[in-house]
């Protein structure tokens, strides 16, 4: 058997059409899957801050002031950003492991900890103490 | 004495070729030397082209000589081919060899991977108009796929008998992409299409590409389970590459694995082309099919990025359409240089291996619907 | 990104060369943006890739807790891609958005084996490097 007949008596037109449909549907499901799996990680990895500010939602009248990993907020501000740097590097002690600062800074929900840091650091509050550890620079800050 | 000598002479290949044997020896060595010379896919046509070499030595059966004789080496080296090992090893080697980011920084070219693979049904509809049966027609259409191992596994568990002829199609049409697709190319894009400049892609992090492999081996193979040989090694390798804990496996598979592979497959892909089963009515109209296969493909993947175009705000430039077909990394480079001939500034190459990747990905699931649909 | 053949000789690093060794030297570069937080080496990964600053601000981190930060254009993150023990001793991460030079390694041992003059000048500033950073990899601070 040739030609359309052969086509039709072996079922190929569903064949053809069902196998190119399935081909589509994996592919656009898997670029849009990856597609937003950058966003995925991003909220993950922000889960803090989100978590923060839906628990904001609830507690609006709350001021209490609590000084702990989770709750602390931070700006981006050099200055206020300092003051609060202050307080975490009191929290692990001196001299401290930048990399446990800035762990502590992105728990506490800071937009930019690393940025942030560095700043810090370019503006001479935070400085190295030789060793690998770094100190709070009493003088800058005065 | 005489007798004996009477006897020998007449079992060597001198006295038993026929001009079967002479055509296949110079289809063979034609192989070798586009392979060298032109360097045309050398790491896949010099063993395939000695291979047709050993399969077209006249040899007198029941020695256990030839590749068809259950007992004979080159048949225990032929397991790997008609048991689908070496395609999905060869994918495990691909897998860690191959890096993502471009298809992960813009998912949306893997429509074009998807698009192309259209050459794979209509080649099939083809092949079913011109009296092939169903199981033969599918393994002449994933030609289309313009993926060898893929061409070769799918052959080996619906048409074993057309392995040979298949793989060396595929593989012909794969190294001759830069004569095929161009021409196409030029046909189906006007020039203002072609001097399209494209995003530069955005960054990706590791952890997406890590994960990337995991996520897409769980989707695919959910969706087309068929696939599982084929995907689950490609993604296994590509997760072994990015996981960074098991570079030595990665190096491994990229490397000595996918090597030694493609030396087996190709010489036993190459020696399965006896003249007296290659050279069949049936070849000529397999090479003549996968030639169309390739051209509608091509053709497929540039026209659908036309299409695509009508409804992108940031137009994307149509000839990484014809990197959709997967032969991995030429159609890319093909795309490349099109591209460069009307602005040698404009790169396409790194955009080209998004559609070109899924491409590959495309042709394994469109190999595993043709295996579950025909397979039973 | 291809790299500025300018941009390689005003680096440190590369200022005793001559123009020739540049080119060769640029051919094997490639311009790569990183966002803050990204990192480009991890620690006990396989030293592949050696990086040169071009802007941006980054921190080398070790298993203690050590660290160093650097802040120049023309300083150089894994150098352990070219001497012992080929493989990364640090995690390094951006501070901030910047801009890096990567190299293969193997590609420029290739270069250097193949180069004695060229080695003997990379080298010298590479052992240079090391002798400053040796005491924070080996903890010995």
């Amino acid at each position: 058997m040739y030609g359309l007949d052969a086509i039709s008596a072996h079922n190929g037109w569903h064949m053809a059409a069902l196998g190119i449909s399935i081909v589509f549907t994996g592919l656009i499901l898997l670029s849009f899957t990856v597609a937003q799996l950058h966003n995925i990680l991003r909220l993950f990895d922000n889960r803090d801050a989100y978590y923060k500010r839906i628990r904001g939602l609830f507690k609006k009248n709350n001021n209490k002031q609590e000084v702990s990993d989770s709750d602390l907020s931070l700006s981006n501000n050099v200055k206020e950003a300092a003051g609060q740097c202050k307080l975490l590097i009191e929290r692990i002690g001196e001299p401290f492991p930048l990399p446990r600062l800035i762990e502590l800074s992105e728990k506490c929900g800071m937009s930019h900890p690393y940025s942030t840091i560095n700043d810090l650091i370019l503006a001479g509050f935070i400085v190295p103490d030789g060793k690998g550890y770094y100190v709070w620079n009493q003088d800058e800050q005065n | 004495m005489e007798n004996l000598l009477m006897e020998f002479i007449s079992n060597t290949g001198f006295a038993m070729a026929d001009y079967r044997h002479i055509i296949m020896i110079t289809v063979g060595i034609i192989f070798i030397y586009l392979g060298i010379a032109k360097h045309y896919e050398p790491l896949l046509l010099v063993p395939i082209g000695f291979g047709i070499l050993i399969g077209n030595i006249p040899v007198f059966k029941g020695l256990g000589l030839s590749l068809y004789e259950s007992n004979s080496v080159l048949h225990y080296l032929y397991f790997g081919v008609t048991s689908g090992t070496y395609p999905c090893l060869i994918f495990l080697g691909i897998g860690a060899h191959t890096d993502f980011s471009t298809l992960l920084a813009r998912p949306v070219l893997m429509l074009l991977g998807a698009a192309a693979q259209m050459g794979i049904f209509l080649t099939f509809l083809g092949a079913l108009a011109l009296g092939f049966a169903p199981k033969e027609a599918a393994s002449i259409g994933i030609i289309g796929g313009a993926d060898g191992p893929t061409a070769i596994f799918l052959s080996a568990k619906l048409a074993p008998h057309l392995i040979g002829p298949i793989a060396v199609a595929a593989y012909s049409y794969m190294a001759l992409v830069p004569v095929i697709q161009p021409p196409i190319m030029r046909l189906l894009t006007t020039r203002k299409e072609r001097l399209v400049r494209m995003e530069e892609p955005r960054v990706v992090s590791k952890r997406e590409k890590i994960i990337f492999p995991v996520i897409g081996f769980l989707l695919c193979c959910f969706i087309a389970p068929a696939a599982l040989p084929l995907l689950g090694m490609l993604f296994f390798g590509n997760l072994l590459r990015e996981c960074m804990v098991a570079e030595r496996l990665a190096h491994a598979a990229r490397t000595s694995i996918i090597d030694t592979v493609t030396i087996l497959l190709g010489i036993t892909v190459g020696a399965s082309t006896q003249a007296d089963v290659f050279l069949t009515p049936q070849s000529v109209g397999i090479f003549a099919l996968g030639a169309a296969s390739f051209a509608v493909a091509t053709a497929s993947g540039l026209l659908f990025a036309k299409f695509m175009n009508l409804f992108l705000r940031k137009k994307i430039n149509p000839l990484l359409g014809a990197a959709g077909v997967s032969a991995v990394p030429d159609s890319a480079r093909v795309v490349q240089m099109v591209g460069q001939a009307e602005d040698p500034t404009n790169f396409l190459l790194m955009h080209a291996m998004a559609p070109n990747i899924s491409g590959v990905i495309g042709s394994a699931i469109g190999a595993g619907i043709l295996w579950s649909f025909l397979g039973g | 990104m291809p790299v500025d053949i300018n941009i390689i000789n005003s680096l440190n690093l590369f200022e005793d060369l001559s123009h020739a060794e540049l080119e060769e030297i640029v051919s094997l570069m490639r311009r790569i943006r990183v966002t803050e937080g990204e990192a480009i080496t991890r620690r006990g990964a396989p030293a592949h890739t050696i990086f040169i600053i071009l802007s941006g601000n980054f921190m080398v981190f070790f298993k203690d807790g050590r660290s160093y930060t650097l802040h120049n254009k023309g300083d150089v993150i894994g150098l352990s891609t070219v001497v012992i023990p080929f493989y990364y001793t640090g995690t390094a991460v951006a501070l901030s958005d910047g801009v890096v030079m990567s190299m293969p390694g193997q590609e420029l041992l290739r270069l250097i084996e193949s180069n004695p003059a060229l080695s003997d000048k990379i080298m010298k500033k590479i052992n240079q490097i090391i002798a400053e950073r040796i005491p924070f990899v080996t903890g010995r601070c």
